[in-house]
C-alpha cells in the first residue's frame, strides 16, 4: 500500500467517522406532520400558569387600544380550565372569561362569561370556535391552544424547512379534515413554521375558508421560565382588515398553586383576589 | 326613631366597626416593618380607585322636547384589608337639567332612610350606591353591606330578580344596574359539597320608587292605577309601609350547582312585594261619593329556579318563579277593597344563537299565569311576551349595533330600541338610538306611546 492510498484510506476513514458520529440535519429521516404536532403538543406546559396578559389592538389608522388582564390555567386530569379577569380599562373591569376544555373532541366546552353591567354569568356557546376573541385577532380556538395545537382537526404535512427569527424551523401544512371543521375554525389552510429544537411554533399562517390569507401569528420572545419554554409576546396582523393585535404575557408563574375555586362561577363575579 | 332605624345604625355600626378593627393589624403591619412605609402608603398601595363619568340626552320625538339632559359622576374605591377582606365602596352624583323624570324633589318614601339619595335641590342628587365589607374564610364569603344582589337568567325581563327593588323613573329604559335601589343586606355564599348556598338576610325594607303623576313616565295603565269614575273623589293616603327591623326583614337562598353540562339553581325569597297593593274603600264624605285609597305592602314566599346549557350554537336559559298570594287590581264590584288575591306563575324561556359570527340572536318567551282567575280581575289570566335582541359588532367590537324588540301578544302593544354604540378610544364610548313604545294607553308599554325619544350619550371611564 502506497503512502497515497493511506492516505486516501486515512481521509475515507475520517470522514466516515465524522458522518457516523454527527449526522448532516439533512441526513436525519424527515419527520411526518403528525409526528411534529404531536412533539409540539407533548412539549411541556406545566399543570397550571398564572401570568399577567397585556391585550394590545391597533386598527389600520393606527387607533390603539389596550385590555390588561390576569390569566389562570390549570389541569384538573385530562381536563384543562382556563380563567381570564380583566383588569382595565374601566369600561371592560370585572370582565371574566371561564372555559372547561374536555379532553373528548366529540364534546363541546363549557363557557361562561361575566357581564359586570349585567351582573349575570352568561353561559355562552363554544362551537363557533373560529370566533374572533373578545375584539382581539385570535380566535377562541387560538386562545384555548395557546400555543399548542389541535391533532383531531387538521391533517399534517412536513413541507419544507425555514428560518424564522434566526432559528431553524421545519414547515408543516395543516388542512382542516373535512369542510365542516374548516367552516368552524374559519381555516381552509394553515401552515406553521416549526422550532424544531423547542418544538414551538414560530409563526403560522392562515388561510380563511374562502382560500384567501387571512393572518399571520408571530410567536416571540420564547425563554424558559421555572424550565419551561415560554412564548412572551404573540403578534397577530389581520391581512384582510389591517388589524394587529399583541399579546404581552408577564409574571408567568408555574409554581404557583393555584385554587382549584379560582375556577368557578362564584370567583369569575368575584374576581381574582 | 322608629325599630327600623334603630336596627339600621346597629347594622351600619356593625361595619364600621369590623372595618375599623381590621385596620389595626394594618397598623401593626406597618410598625414591625420599621416604618419603611406610612400607614397611609401602605393604604394606598392597597387601594384602587375609578371613576366613571355618564352623560345623555334623551329627546322626545313626538313633541321635540327634551325629555333629560343628565350628568353622572361615579367614583369606586375598594381596599384590600387584612385577613383576606376588602371594601368597596362606589358613589354617585346625579344631575339633570330638565328634571322631567321626576319633578321637584323626588319623593323617596318608599325608601329607608339609610338608603335614601340626598338630594341637592331639585335636579341633583348623590348617593351611596354601593358600600360593603367583604370577608372570605376558607370557601366562605361574607359580604355585608349596601349592595345589589342579582338572581335569574332573564334579559330586560325580571322574575327573580326582585332581590332588589327599582327606580322606575324612566320605566324599565334605564340599565337595570343603574335602576335597581341597593339595599342593606348579609350574604353569604358558602359551597357545600357540588352546591353553592347564597344565604340573604334583608333587613332594608326599601321598595319601588314609581313615578309621581306629573313625571314623564308615570303608570297610567289601568292594570297599575285605578281609575274613578266621573263624580268620585279620590283620596290617596301614605302607603303603609313594614317598619320592623327584624320581622319585616327579607330572606333569600340560593342553591346552584352545575350537573351534566347543566347550570341550575334554586331560588327561595321570603319578601315584601315592592309594588304597593292599593286597597281600596268607598264611602260618602260629606255627601261625596269618595274612594279612599290605601297603599300597603304585602308579604310574598318566591319559590323559583333558573337553568341554562348550550348545544352546539344555541344557548338555553330559563327561570321561573312561583309567588304565592299576591294581589291584582280588579273591576269586580262584589269585592269591597278593589284587590284579589291569587298565586302567579312566572317564567322567561330564552334561546341565544351564535351561529353567525360576531353576532347574537336571542328570543325569550315571557308568560305570566295568575292561578286563581276570578270575574274582574284587570289584567289578563295568562299574560304573554314575546323579545327579540339582534346583536352584531363590527371593527373588532369597535362598534356595536343592536336591536331590542318587546311585545305584549295580550295587549299588542311594545317597545322597539334601536341601538348604536361605538368606542373612540379604552376610555370613552358614545352613543345613539331610540327608545320607541306602541300600542294602546292601557298596555304596559302602550301607556307610554307619547314618550318615544331620540337618545344620545357618552361614557368615560377613568
Amino acid at each position: 500500500m502506497n503512502k497515497q492510498t493511506q492516505k486516501t484510506i486515512a481521509i475515507f476513514t475520517l470522514l466516515v467517522s465524522i458522518f457516523l458520529i454527527n449526522p448532516p440535519a439533512s441526513a436525519e429521516k424527515k419527520l411526518t406532520g403528525d409526528e411534529i404536532a404531536r412533539r409540539i403538543n407533548a412539549r411541556d406546559e406545566g399543570e397550571s400558569v398564572s401570568r399577567k396578559l397585556v391585550m394590545e389592538m391597533i386598527d389600520r389608522r393606527g387607533k390603539r387600544r389596550e385590555r390588561v388582564t390576569l390569566g389562570f390555567r390549570k389541569y384538573f386530569g385530562d381536563e384543562k380550565r382556563t380563567v381570564i379577569f380583566y383588569q382595565s380599562p374601566k369600561n371592560v373591569k370585572g370582565t371574566g372569561f371561564l372555559t372547561y376544555d374536555y379532553p373528548k373532541a366529540d364534546v363541546d366546552d363549557d363557557q361562561w362569561l361575566y357581564l359586570p353591567a349585567m351582573r349575570k354569568v352568561r353561559r355562552i356557546s363554544a362551537s363557533d370556535r373560529g370566533d374572533a376573541f373578545l375584539g382581539t385577532d385570535f380566535s377562541y380556538e387560538d386562545i384555548k391552544k395557546e400555543t399548542k395545537i389541535s391533532l383531531e382537526d387538521y391533517q399534517y404535512s412536513n413541507i419544507g424547512e425555514e428560518e424564522v427569527d434566526g432559528h431553524h424551523t421545519i414547515i408543516i401544512e395543516q388542512i382542516p379534515i373535512n369542510k365542516e371543521v374548516a367552516k368552524e375554525l374559519g381555516y381552509s389552510r394553515v401552515v406553521s413554521s416549526v422550532d424544531s429544537e423547542i418544538w414551538m411554533t414560530r409563526k403560522s399562517e392562515f388561510w380563511d375558508v374562502r382560500g384567501n390569507r387571512l393572518k399571520t401569528i408571530y410567536t416571540r420572545e420564547i425563554r424558559k421560565v421555572q424550565g419551561i419554554w415560554t412564548a412572551h409576546r404573540l403578534e397577530v396582523i389581520n391581512h384582510k382588515t389591517g388589524h394587529l393585535t399583541n399579546f404581552t404575557f408577564s409574571e408567568v408563574d408555574y409554581s404557583e398553586g393555584i385554587d382549584d375555586d379560582l375556577f368557578t362561577k362564584v370567583m369569575l363575579k368575584r374576581g381574582v383576589r | 326613631m322608629n325599630k327600623q332605624n334603630n336596627g339600621f345604625h346597629w347594622f351600619f355600626g356593625l361595619i364600621v366597626i369590623t372595618t375599623g378593627l381590621l385596620f389595626f393589624p394594618l397598623l401593626a403591619r406597618v410598625e414591625a416593618s420599621g416604618k419603611q412605609q406610612g400607614f397611609f402608603e401602605k393604604l394606598l398601595d392597597r387601594t384602587s380607585s375609578s371613576t366613571l363619568i355618564e352623560g345623555e340626552s334623551a329627546i322626545g320625538t313626538r313633541d321635540g322636547n327634551s325629555q333629560k339632559l343628565e350628568l353622572i359622576f361615579e367614583p369606586e374605591i375598594e381596599m384590600k384589608l387584612p385577613f383576606r377582606s376588602r371594601l368597596k365602596a362606589i358613589g354617585r352624583a346625579r344631575g339633570d337639567f330638565f328634571d322631567r323624570l321626576s319633578p321637584g324633589e323626588a319623593s323617596q318614601s318608599t325608601v329607608s332612610k339609610l338608603s335614601r339619595r340626598q338630594m341637592l335641590g331639585n335636579q341633583t342628587d348623590v348617593a351611596l350606591r354601593e358600600f360593603t365589607f367583604e370577608h372570605r374564610s376558607n370557601k366562605t364569603f361574607v359580604t355585608i353591606g349596601k349592595q345589589q344582589v342579582v338572581w335569574g337568567k332573564a334579559d330586560g325581563l325580571k322574575v327573580l330578580d326582585v332581590v332588589n327593588p327599582q327606580d322606575f323613573r324612566e320605566f324599565i329604559l334605564d340599565d337595570f344596574e343603574d335602576a335597581r335601589i341597593p339595599l342593606w343586606t348579609l350574604n353569604i355564599e358558602v359551597p357545600i359539597s357540588e352546591i353553592d348556598v347564597q344565604i340573604l338576610w334583608i333587613p332594608d325594607q326599601s321598595a319601588h320608587i314609581l313615578p309621581e303623576a306629573d313625571a314623564a313616565f308615570s303608570f297610567t295603565a289601568p292594570r297599575f292605577v285605578p281609575i274613578a269614575p266621573p263624580g268620585i273623589q279620590v283620596d290617596l293616603r301614605s302607603a303603609e309601609r313594614p317598619t320592623r327591623f327584624f320581622s319585616d326583614s327579607d330572606s333569600g337562598l340560593k342553591l346552584s350547582t352545575f350537573w351534566k353540562g347543566w347550570d341550575l339553581t334554586l331560588n327561595y325569597l321570603y319578601h315584601y312585594d315592592d309594588f304597593p297593593i292599593l286597597f281600596q274603600k268607598m264611602a260618602i264624605s260629606n255627601g261625596i261619593p269618595t274612594v279612599t285609597i290605601m297603599p300597603r305592602y304585602e308579604r310574598t314566599h318566591l319559590v323559583g329556579g333558573t337553568f341554562s346549557n348550550a348545544f352546539g350554537d344555541l344557548t338555553i336559559r330559563g327561570e321561573a318563579g312561583f309567588s304565592f298570594d299576591r294581589y291584582f287590581l280588579t273591576e269586580n264590584l262584589d269585592d269591597p277593597d278593589g284587590v284579589s288575591k291569587t298565586d302567579e306563575l312566572a317564567y322567561v324561556l330564552g334561546f341565544d344563537w351564535y351561529g353567525l359570527s360576531e353576532t347574537l340572536i336571542s328570543m325569550q318567551l315571557f308568560q305570566t299565569w295568575l292561578t286563581r282567575n276570578p270575574h274582574g280581575f284587570i289584567r289578563d289570566a295568562v299574560d304573554t311576551s314575546i323579545t327579540l335582541l339582534l346583536r352584531r359588532t363590527y371593527l373588532n367590537e369597535v362598534l356595536l349595533t343592536e336591536v331590542l324588540w318587546l311585545n305584549n301578544l295580550n295587549d299588542e302593544d311594545g317597545l322597539a330600541r334601536p341601538k348604536l354604540s361605538y368606542e373612540l378610544s379604552d376610555a370613552l364610548k358614545i352613543w345613539t338610538g331610540f327608545d320607541l313604545f306602541y300600542g294602546a294607553q292601557d298596555g304596559l308599554f302602550g301607556q307610554f306611546n307619547q314618550n318615544d325619544r331620540f337618545v344620545f350619550g357618552f361614557e368615560w371611564g377613568i
